[in-house]
């Protein structure tokens, strides 16, 4: 067979992949407080054991407050940026895009560790305000890469015929680029929602007391008997992600696909 | 193809330069634009038509000199405060609009109740021929609808000027013909001063009642298309225009009104001294022949011209015309003619020995 070779090292690179993924389901479907084969049963016990934890009520409040202020926050840096690097020429502009988006590769936890310095450094307390302030520094590349592609596709003539039409640059603005760029805005905020949901590292170090979910089943692994409750809490959260990056990715390519653009690919 | 030119001036341009850091894009742009004119700006890509365009729309500053419209000096005001209204290349249709949202668009500040704007915006519509697509996708529309919906757009303003940034180059070539044609009608229908952006010779000529040829930044001829087909005043402006054969030529002698020249294969010419624009000294002399003034001699056809013999060397069919690439006068000097076909009238082979006839007022001269 042609290519079979390959075939093969991709079928295992995916099952590597996914695999693991797949025991999360199965294994919060289980009637039993061991995580291991055979399977004892199918319960939803799990699930409605989620219900009497306070800890992790307030670890989902915490995250979804997080979330929801970081996509905000991040998204409107990522305009501002976005629109910067695609319309204007301006000194040092390669440089100073690489520096912003340099986050999407530096170590993760060498920033969280500096930050977390330079909080207690200046007396900042650690708390929610530290956590959000971390998760924008990771969250605004992403959002500046999704933003850029959505700017790019815009025709710069038609900005021009709204100002030769009698607009103002603010009122064009609002009447044509904001609702030709609204599906990449949406995009963002639904991708950088999702990281920081998931956020581990910032999290952890500029928390303080305060605990996301990611800290919750981080700290929860060491009591044997909640396993089986991270387990049902994983499957809801992978499900949450896959769904809100599918509803991203819809609205990224419908909005390349309305401004006449060209796919050149995103991060799904 | 005439042109009063007693009317008004609706655009003056002053000794216009404009810089982009060391490049010098515009060098000294002088000259008017009258009122009510279909106008063309013609050039080669980058020699500074589109720019030219740009600074009379506002959406490029002047680095010197002045542009007037209609006698007001534009300096300091923006896009959105001119009487001009432009057609972009892309069309620039509002994708997220409707076909009547899109022409209606620059109506958004007009004081007129929504019902009058519904009309203003049906008119515009059926005087481009689009009525009853209001409703629709701009997405939705096929390249020449666009480019109706972006003229319709741009004349519900009634501005002063129309300005047109190659409009026509989107399209297939059946469809430019056709737009050609209804340009110059709603021209004169609506009474505007146009001016067209084009590196499409042609095109100018059909279109407009004056054309500026641009090389590099500077007017090369400013003409009426007549004048700039006939008598070029350079040989570049002689090359961007149609067909022209160049005949290396020896100036005798220059009278008061008359100018001797001999030129290879056609020998001794006297021309009049309209017949040779001011000398650019750069490059060695040469007469310029247009092909469609050369004709082809059949046995037993005589002529009142002058005649020279030659051999062809090439033929070229296109159907209502033959071109033939004959050598003249036992030369190597190679000229170029056109013939149209008519019936019972042979397509010559290559290597017949023929006889053209030509004529002395046809020449200029080029040194």
């Amino acid at each position: 067979m042609k290519g079979g070779w390959f075939r093969g090292y991709a079928i295992v690179y995916l099952l590597v992949l996914y695999a693991p993924i797949m025991l999360l389901p199965i294994f919060a479907f289980n009637d039993s407080a061991i995580v291991s084969f055979p399977l004892a049963g199918f319960t939803t016990k799990w699930f409605t054991q989620m219900a009497d934890e306070p800890t992790l009520h307030d670890a989902l409040r915490n995250s979804l407050f997080i979330a929801v202020s970081t996509a905000v926050i991040s998204t409107l840096l990522g305009i501002l940026a976005a629109r910067a690097s695609t319309r204007f020429v301006f000194p040092a502009k390669g440089a100073i895009m690489g520096l912003i988006m340099l986050p999407l590769v530096l170590p993760e936890i060498i920033a969280a560790v500096s930050l977390l310095v330079v909080f207690l450094g200046i007396g900042i307390p650690l708390g929610l305000i530290t956590i959000i302030l971390g998760h924008v520094l990771v969250c605004t590349p992403f959002a500046i890469a999704i933003l850029s592609a959505s700017f790019q596709s815009l025709d710069k003539s038609l900005e021009e015929a709204a100002y030769d039409l009698g607009e103002t640059p603010l009122s064009t603005f609002w009447l044509i680029i904001l609702p030709l760029v609204m599906p990449g805005i949406i995009s963002s905020l639904l991708i950088t929602f999702t990281i920081s949901l998931d956020e581990f590292i910032m999290a952890f170090f500029l928390g303080g007391t305060n605990v996301t979910l990611p800290v919750y089943i981080f700290s929860q692994f060491r009591f044997p008997q909640s396993v089986p409750v991270i387990m049902a809490l994983g499957t809801l959260l992978v499900l949450l992600s896959i769904t809100l990056l599918a509803i991203a990715e819809y609205f990224r390519r419908r909005g390349i696909a309305k401004t006449g653009g060209k796919n050149t690919g995103g991060f799904l | 193809m005439t042109f009063s030119a007693d009317r008004s001036t609706m655009i003056e341009f002053r000794d216009v330069h404009k810089y982009y850091g060391d490049y010098h894009a515009l060098r000294g742009i002088s000259g008017e634009i009258k009122s009510g004119e279909f106008f063309s700006l013609l050039g080669p890509s980058g020699c500074g038509k589109t720019t030219l365009l740009r600074t009379i729309a506002g959406f490029e500053g002047i680095s010197s000199g002045a542009v007037l419209i209609d006698g007001k000096d534009t300096a300091g005001i923006p896009p959105n405060k001119r009487p001009t209204n432009m057609v972009f290349q892309s069309y620039a249709i509002f994708p997220h609009l409707t076909v009547a949202e899109n022409v209606g668009f620059g109506l958004r500040r007009d004081p007129r109740s929504a019902a009058e704007k519904s009309r203003a915006v049906d008119e515009a519509l059926e005087m481009v021929g689009l009525k009853g697509y209001g409703g629709r996708a701009a997405n939705a529309l096929s390249g020449g609808q666009r480019q109706r919906v972006a003229l319709a757009r741009a004349l519900i303003l009634k501005p002063k000027v129309l300005l047109l940034d190659e409009p026509l180059s989107a399209l297939d070539k059946k469809m430019r013909e056709l737009m050609q044609v209804e340009l110059i009608k709603l021209q004169r229908q609506v009474g505007i001063t146009f001016i067209l952006v084009t590196h499409d010779q042609e095109e100018a000529l059909v279109m407009s009642d004056r054309i500026a040829v641009m090389f590099e930044g500077e007017i090369a001829q400013l003409a009426d298309p007549e004048t700039l087909y006939r008598r070029p005043n350079s040989r570049k402006v002689a090359d961007f225009i149609g067909t022209m054969n160049f005949i290396p030529c020896e100036v005798l002698s220059q009278g008061m009104d008359t100018i001797e020249v001999d030129a290879k294969g056609l020998g001794r010419v006297t021309l009049s001294t309209d017949q040779a624009p001011p000398p650019n000294g750069k490059e060695s002399p040469v007469v310029g022949l247009r092909p469609e003034t050369l004709t082809l001699l059949y046995p037993g056809q005589s002529t009142q011209d002058r005649t020279v013999d030659g051999v062809v060397d090439e033929v070229i069919y296109f159907g209502d015309m033959t071109y033939y690439d004959v050598y003249i006068g036992g030369t190597d000097v190679e000229v170029r003619l056109s013939m149209r076909n008519v019936p019972g009238r042979p397509i010559l082979d290559v290597g017949t020995q023929v006889q053209l006839a030509w004529n002395p007022s046809a020449l200029v001269l080029f040194r």
